[in-house]
């Protein structure tokens, strides 16, 4: 009873068939998604990020932060990410278009962060939450990304306006202060990036939470 | 994206057609007769079925 | 079997003190002998991954609930570490002693000894050398940010040379079978062997070579990283099943025909699975339907598997106490029952609402992963490793303390997880609660599962031990092994004297 290949057969065909349906037909449904123009404003949406918020994307991704961010929003009633505030509308495929990686992650230890240039657009708060979370969030178990800082001697000229306002608890030797490294800076450009305030067709935001 | 929809289109009709030929082909042939036999195919000779292996932890270690 | 060596290879090793009655040259013996090199280098090395991994594990579960540990290095930051930690576990220890029981099995079914065993063994160094390089480039920051696929795409090449050498040669050893029927644990091997090439190479082409646009990368990635377990693991994990438990008890499985069915099954569903872990996400929903349907429908197989498995077993519980390998093979067995029924039902949209994003999917991907596929590998270690060196294991005690640490250890890993997950997805979704109040109410848990994880590395310790002593006989003085084969009437040998 040789049905050596019968056998191969089967074990190519099983496969092939969700290769079509889960990675061609997608494809092919998805691949060539555009952005949408608004027919009122000619808005065009989504947009490429800037050169800063690319080269922070990239660390986010050398970091790890998918491991514990999701970036996206579920739709309203199935889960409470709308009511949280992680997003004015659930994500759609459109908006990841430009994305080099798409991390939309798969565990929220963390809170997501779609929206979080809405939520926190304030550099010393980022900064300061990078450095170290629990300057802002006491009790986070985000781990501190002090890495990313340099604490350097304040200069003749006084302190850096990039510098670090620490609280007491947490501050440096007297006469230095923390300033954030070029990848931090970029970093928070990539965070202050991730917004979800556009109306997209297929999504729209709710009108009476709009502002 | 033609290209792939051609594929797509062709192998819908393709694949299946020739599962079932392989299909008839092995039940013709005779290949899947006697089919539970081949449960037997971990024992031979020396390690018979009714034979127990690797049965080499004493009772006190258990 | 054991005593009665006589293959040449085998015997140029011994002293010559072979007795008479015993000196019958046997087939299984020549395979074994032949499986040696490559079977001992894929297990050792797999071995030192796992280690290895498990030390990635420590660092991440500690700094899960204090996230100060080791906070200053940027190499050892969480978001490496944890990657590090799959990659090592799961492309080190797991895929490497998949291999070596894979090309093991391969050959004592097809009744052919290995040829060219070398090749293997380069194929051996090939895969550490890439899995160092990938390991390494996740330290160093170069992730490729894609779940199960965080090698960096230089370390893909060398990846890709060493798994060419393995399925070449599994499918020459299957061309030239001398025995021609087929057994199951034949299909599922072919079938992994074919299946995983497909995968990996969709994955990268469509991930890292030329990346798709948008979400679709996010479809492959699943695609990809659920047929991983479903496609390499799983069937190599029921390959493995299918031998041993039949080959220990000495009786052929309850039904051929339902494990064929089983097989089938699991073929034309398993692969149409990944999408579930989108449910929810910004893909349309007839893709993610889909995939939830096919998880449901995994029901079928796995029910088949099991009822299987359970009637081959009744009445032969009691030779798991004599056994190391029936202990840690019908542990994976169950598991898997547990691991794929969890998982379909997770797949189901108002369980996933609750259970995505939370640490009852890390609990469940360990059932998967550690509890079945683990656990099954380490049964099947326990039983080639003596074949192949023909020395017995030096030490009862230390497999009795690897056995309760393994699984006494999972356990106590994934109970409290899946069910602190639980909570966690609960208060996720109940947006009165803010958000460090869920994570204050994981922390117990997360602690919990550092502690599991310790039990579960103090097996692994003995496990290596034993390993590191039974090859220092090997290199060093012949010893006799111990009679390895009992009839079923008959008292049991001991060892660990």
């Amino acid at each position: 009873m040789n049905y050596g290949p019968l056998l191969f057969l089967g074990i190519l065909l099983t496969l092939a068939s969700s290769w079509f349906g889960l990675v061609l037909m997608p494809n092919k449904q998805l691949g060539n998604l555009d952005v949408h123009t608004d027919t009122n404003t000619l808005a065009v949406y989504p947009q490429a990020r800037n050169g800063e918020a690319q080269q922070g994307e990239e660390h986010y991704r050398s970091l790890g932060c998918i491991y514990c961010h999701s970036q996206q929003v579920r739709t309203e009633g199935y889960g409470s990410d709308i009511a949280r505030g992680w997003g004015r509308r659930r994500s759609v495929s459109r908006d990841y278009i430009y994305n080099k990686t798409v991390m939309l992650g798969t565990m929220r230890t963390g809170p997501d962060l779609t929206n979080i240039g809405e939520r926190q657009p304030d550099y010393g708060w980022q900064y300061k939450h990078l450095y170290n979370p629990q300057i802002t969030s006491a009790g986070s178990v985000m781990p501190p990304y002090a890495f990313l800082f340099e604490t350097v001697k304040i200069g003749a000229h006084g302190p850096n306006t990039n510098a670090l306002v620490l609280p007491p608890e947490f501050s440096v030797e007297k006469g230095y202060e923390v300033v954030p490294s070029i990848k931090a800076r970029q970093l928070v450009e990539y965070l202050r990036s991730l917004k979800s305030s556009v109306d997209v067709p297929e999504a729209e935001i709710k009108k009476e939470e709009a502002k | 994206m033609n290209i792939i929809g051609l594929i797509i289109a062709g192998s819908v009709v393709l694949l299946p057609g020739v599962a079932l030929l392989a299909l008839r082909w092995a039940g013709e042939s005779g290949q899947l007769r006697q089919f539970d036999r081949q449960a037997l195919l971990p024992f031979d000779e020396q390690e018979p079925v009714g034979q127990a292996t690797d049965q080499i932890l004493g009772r006190k270690h258990s | 079997m054991s005593a009665s060596v006589k293959s040449p290879a085998v015997r140029a090793l011994l002293p010559g003190d072979v007795s008479p009655e015993t000196s019958a040259p046997t087939l299984t013996a020549d395979i074994d002998a032949s499986c040696r090199a490559p079977v001992l280098f894929f297990f050792v090395s797999g071995l030192a991954w796992l280690l290895i991994g498990t030390i990635f594990a420590l660092i991440s579960a500690y700094k899960m609930h204090s996230p100060d540990f080791l906070g200053n290095c940027e190499w050892l930051t969480f978001g490496r570490v944890r990657p590090a930690h799959l990659t090592t576990v799961v492309y080190g220890f797991a895929m490497e002693t998949s291999i070596a029981v894979l090309i093991w099995l391969m050959c004592r079914l097809c009744r052919t000894p290995l040829i060219a065993p070398g090749i293997i063994t380069i194929a051996n160094f090939f895969w550490n050398l890439g899995l160092t390089v990938g390991v390494v480039g996740i330290l160093a920051g170069d992730s490729t940010g894609i779940e199960w696929l965080e090698m960096p795409k230089y370390s893909t090449p060398i990846l890709f040379i060493s798994y060419a050498l393995i399925a070449v040669w599994a499918i020459i050893t299957f061309r030239l079978r001398a025995e021609k029927h087929l057994y199951v644990s034949q299909w599922y091997l072919l079938a992994a062997v074919l299946w995983f090439p497909w995968l990996y190479g969709t994955a990268q082409v469509m991930l890292l070579l030329s990346p798709v646009r948008g979400v679709v990368q996010a479809g492959v990635n699943w695609w990809f990283a659920h047929n991983v377990l479903g496609l390499w693991f799983t069937p190599v994990g029921l390959a493995a099943i299918y031998y041993f438990i039949p080959k220990v008890i000495g009786r052929p499985i309850h039904s051929y025909y339902l494990s064929v069915l089983g097989f089938w099954t699991l073929a034309l569903f398993y692969n149409w699975n990944g999408f579930h872990h989108l449910v929810g996400g910004p893909l349309p929903a007839w893709m993610i339907t889909v995939s939830i349907v096919a998880s449901i429908m995994m029901l079928i197989p796995v029910t088949a598997v099991a009822i299987n498995h359970h009637f081959t077993m009744v009445g032969h519980f009691g030779k798991m106490r004599y056994s190391p390998t029936l202990r840690f093979i019908v542990f994976g067995a169950m598991s898997y029952t547990v691991a794929s029924v969890q998982g379909s039902l997770s797949a189901l949209r108002s369980v996933s609402e609750v259970t995505h994003f939370t640490h009852h999917t890390i609990a469940h991907a360990h059932v998967g992963m550690y509890a079945f596929f683990t656990m099954v590998m380490f049964g099947s270690m326990y039983y080639i490793l003596p074949r192949v060196t023909q020395r017995e294991w030096p030490s009862a005690r230390l497999i009795s303390l690897h056995f309760w640490g393994s699984a006494l250890g999972i356990i106590l890993y994934v109970v409290p997880l899946s069910y602190g997950g639980i909570l966690q997805g609960q208060a996720l979704n109940d947006a009165s609660i803010p958000f460090l109040k869920v994570v204050a109410l994981t922390l117990p848990y997360l602690k919990i599962r550092t502690f599991a994880g310790v039990i579960l590395a103090l097996g692994h310790v003995a496990f290596a031990v034993n390993i590191v002593w039974m090859l220092v006989r090997v290199f060093g003085p012949y010893r006799k092994p111990l009679q390895m084969i009992i009839s079923g009437s008959e008292q049991p040998a001991a060892v660990g004297k």
